[in-house]
């Protein structure tokens, strides 16, 4: 089943604003949590009135198997796969960019060109044409500057060749003279669909009932932040364990997502999971608890947080989800040990834990100012261990201790603060 | 050309104006080089010149002829403006005498407006014709300052000397031993706590037009802007905010204490009977110890921190801003200096430092919005200042108050309050979150190349989105 449905609405096709009311209706809920609207009776109202209410909340109730080894939950269920994504937006498709659309993508292929196109085809065809625009330009600037050349070989009158002007394309304007499609096979493509290019004349031969049913074999995976997010305090999420498949406790969830990034034991052990926490003794410098607190915090406050690897930061936060706007702030996650003996002791490197130099500072917000995003340093305590035990690492209760500040960051350009 | 650098006479000259166009028109590309061709004739006072367009793509085989000849061109003309004798006029000059020992020039011949802004007065025991010691008030400059105006050509320096040789013939009014600019930078850097980095960054803002002072006086008779108010904004909602921001903080103990009821294992228990909608969930969701105002549990202190290289050395005031030299205003802006080869990023600990001495701003004014047809208009933001630390008057803090424990369990207790008429639109959430509720502004200075950076105190937990 794919999630990239056809507008219902075909008026709206090709329309900005349908296109945006149609995702804010596919995304209308911030939550995998729904609260149907019962018939409004009488009662009801008054029940409303006084703050009450008879409104079942409906809960999804998904599945996923957990994954030590990536550090994941897999959803595979499609209907799961869809409350979670649509719903806040969790998640990645493990063949895709973010939405799952591996298989609209395969659909597209074989009827070469579907009517929807997948936001990993969509950025596609705007490299393609890019880089068409950049040939084009490049092509003008040349034309002038060996015409400026001639008038100098020739006249010995000096020309500055204009780079910019009637006679160039500006990026402003340009328009692809000849629609391109994603199906040039440029390097742009993704390569996953490079080998099913190539057949194209053999598909467009062999009738569609002919060919192999495409079966979609694509999963969501969570991030174990996300995972515990939507089980934890959503309860919308049940955690099969890996060998079993049988659903695993909350107890047993917590501590297998912090001694995932525990260093395995080097014996010929079973599944970490089933492992006694005694065995590796669970540490206060945990990563997964302190990228819980990050991915909690901000979730809490109604943002939408995703991985930011491409901007050399740990997470972005949307405000709405990527459909509907840019990342407006980008994070870097910054652990902060309380007692720092603490930190020369620990047996995790973590990132960022010492503060990094200018240069790196500069690197990263030079990135992220290009692409019209402000850095955000987040600052996560960690409890000296002279203060707590790491006992209480057992239960969620030791989140209290930590605490998360931010500090945000832009260049300061002293010639435009001025006024 | 060194030679005549060296020699006194010729003081190197930077025109008076010598003020960067405005940079918003060039798109931020402030590395790229000068066309010099544009400065024509060499003896003309040095103007910044627009910068040329960059071409996109490398031609083919290199350079070709006609490139070469513009390459050419522009570089004679970069070495004929500079071979050009800088030259100042001997009526604007000032003069002082610099005293090694205390640190300080003495301004004997002031001239020009530099002093509007620079340089503090201080009571020195002079010997007067009687021979009584008696304290006299003479205007004195900072190194820095001193540096700044030798460097520029406004100030012609001389060194305090022993030998006094003013009464011989043909050495009136010369105080000391002249004084070149080497030996100016060499003489006066390290003093007073001026390093090079610091003196860059001073003259990097004195160029742009800013009043600089140290936020430290140097000596007592120094001027100082007033201090801070650093107590917290005391207006009904702030006070609701104060009390509401470690509410949470305390929220599970206090509850766990009193009636046990928040289970860490189920932090989020939804009764069927009290209705929810999403914000609600939200807010039931921020229960993790968020926000600046939480202590930081400093670990011991059996081994005491180094002290830290971030310590606030500059107070800087915009252009506009009206600066009284005997009683300068409260800074727009506070800098640290750093050398950014030799110190890493700030910690937590540092920044929190540096946020402890500053006052908190008011949420940044919403921007006059363009009004619909027809409707008058607002009348536009009254203070435009109000973003620097300057004013300190709060706007209405826009944070709806959190509920109360009671209000959520009883929701139909606390009926919703109709929000008296906003009179002063909401700030942009966005604008009031990249703004930050502190500002320190840290210059990290690499072998002169200056990146300035703004660290603020993020408020995230105050803007929520839903």
């Amino acid at each position: 089943m794919s999630l990239i449905t056809p507008p219902s609405n075909p008026r709206f096709k090709g329309k900005a604003g349908g296109r945006k009311a149609e995702a804010a209706r596919i995304y209308a809920h911030p939550l995998p949590l729904l609260f149907p609207h019962p018939p409004t009776s009488r009662i009801q109202s008054i029940l409303a009135f006084l703050g009450l209410s008879l409104t079942r909340i409906d809960n999804p109730h998904c599945e996923g198997v957990f994954d030590s080894c990536t550090r994941s939950v897999w959803v595979s269920r499609s209907e799961d796969v869809e409350a979670l994504w649509r719903r806040g937006f969790f998640g990645k498709g493990d063949l895709s960019r973010s939405e799952p659309s591996w298989y609209t993508r395969q659909l597209n292929i074989r009827k070469s060109g579907g009517k929807q196109m997948t936001s990993e085809e969509i950025t596609a065809k705007r490299r393609a044409e890019r880089k068409q625009f950049k040939a084009d330009r490049a092509a003008a600037i040349a034309a002038v500057a060996s015409e400026a050349e001639h008038i100098f070989a020739t006249e010995g009158r000096v020309i500055t060749p204009a780079l910019s002007g009637p006679a160039i394309p500006s990026a402003a304007t340009w328009k692809p003279s000849k629609p391109t499609t994603v199906l040039d096979n440029s390097p742009e493509v993704p390569p996953e669909q490079n080998p099913e290019l190539e057949p194209s004349p053999e598909v467009a031969l062999t009738d569609e009932e002919d060919q192999d049913p495409l079966i979609d074999v694509e999963h969501l995976q969570l991030t174990l932040q996300e995972s515990f997010f939507l089980l934890w305090t959503l309860e919308c999420l049940t955690v099969l364990d890996p060998h079993t498949l049988e659903p695993m406790s909350l107890q047993q969830i917590w501590t297998s997502f912090q001694l995932t990034h525990l260093p395995s034991l080097p014996s010929s052990s079973p599944a970490p999971s089933l492992l006694l926490p005694s065995a590796r003794p669970l540490q206060l410098d945990n990563p997964f608890l302190i990228h819980y607190i990050v991915y909690h915090h901000y979730r809490s406050l109604g943002w939408v947080i995703k991985g930011g690897i491409k901007f050399c930061v740990d997470y972005l936060l949307y405000k709405r989800g990527p459909v509907f706007s840019h990342a407006e702030f980008a994070l870097v996650v910054c652990p902060v040990y309380e007692d720092p003996a603490d930190q020369a002791q620990s047996t995790f490197n973590l990132e960022n834990a010492s503060p990094f130099p200018w240069s790196w500072l500069s690197t990263i917000n030079r990135v992220n100012s290009q692409v019209q995003k402000t850095l955000v340093l987040v600052y996560v305590t960690i409890p000296a261990r002279s203060r707590v035990s790491s006992d209480i690492l057992s239960t969620p209760a030791c989140l209290a201790y930590y605490s998360i500040r931010e500090v945000i960051l832009r260049r300061f350009i002293p010639a435009r603060m001025r006024d | 050309m060194d030679d005549l650098l060296e020699s006194p006479s010729t003081l190197t000259e930077k025109p008076a104006d010598l003020q960067p166009e405005d940079d918003d028109q060039s798109s931020g590309d402030e590395d790229a080089g000068l066309d010099w061709t544009k400065i024509i004739p060499a003896a003309a006072r040095p103007v910044i010149p627009k910068r040329g367009e960059k071409e996109f793509e490398p031609r083919e085989n290199g350079g070709t002829n006609l490139q070469m000849h513009i390459l050419d061109r522009a570089r004679s003309a970069m070495f004929e403006t500079l071979r050009a004798t800088r030259t100042i006029s001997s009526k604007g000059i000032s003069y002082g005498v610099w005293y090694p020992t205390l640190g300080r020039t003495h301004v004997t011949v002031p001239r020009g407006i530099h002093f509007s802004t620079m340089g503090h007065s201080a009571p020195r025991p002079i010997l007067d014709e009687r021979g009584v010691n008696r304290l006299h008030k003479r205007l004195e400059l900072l190194p820095e300052e001193a540096i700044y105006l030798v460097e520029r050509g406004a100030l012609f320096c001389w060194k305090e000397c022993d030998v006094d040789a003013s009464h011989l013939q043909g050495f009136e009014g010369i105080a000391g031993a002249p004084m070149s600019v080497q030996q100016v930078y060499t003489e006066m850097i390290g003093k007073e706590n001026l390093t090079l980095e610091k003196f860059q960054v001073y003259a990097n803002l004195r160029r742009l037009g800013y009043a600089v002072t140290r936020t430290e006086a140097p000596n007592d008779s120094y001027p100082m802007p007033p201090p801070f108010d650093l107590s917290r904004p005391s207006t009904p909602p702030s006070l609701f905010r104060r009390i509401s921001s470690p509410f949470l903080f305390v929220f599970s103990r206090v509850l766990r204490i009193f009636s046990s009821s928040f289970n860490w294992w189920r932090p989020l228990r939804l009764s069927r009977l009290i209705h929810h909608d999403y914000a609600s969930i939200y807010r039931l969701l921020r229960f993790l110890p968020s926000g600046h105002t939480i202590p930081l549990h400093q670990s011991s202190t059996r081994t005491l921190p180094p002290p830290s290289p971030y310590k606030i050395f500059y107070n800087v005031y915009k252009p506009s801003t009206a600066f009284k030299k005997t009683a300068p205003p409260l800074p727009d802006f506070q800098v640290v200096v750093v050398n950014a080869r030799t110190t890493p990023m700030p910690t937590l600990q540092e920044l929190s430092a540096l946020f402890d001495l500053l006052p908190e701003l008011p949420p940044p004014l919403p921007r006059p919005r363009r009004q619909a047809y027809g409707s008058k208009t607002t009348p536009a933001a009254p203070d435009l200042a109000a973003k620097t630390p300057t004013q300190l008057q709060t706007t209405p803090t826009p944070l709806q108050p959190k509920p109360m424990l009671l209000q959520r369990i009883f929701p139909f207790l606390f009926p919703p309050t109709t929000q008296p008429l906003q009179v002063q639109r909401r700030p942009n959430p966005f604008a009031a979150l990249k703004q930050g509720k502190k500002i320190i502004v840290i210059a990290a200075v690499d072998n002169g190349n200056i990146s300035f950076f703004r660290f603020s105190q993020g408020a995230f937990e105050e803007w929520p989105m839903a």
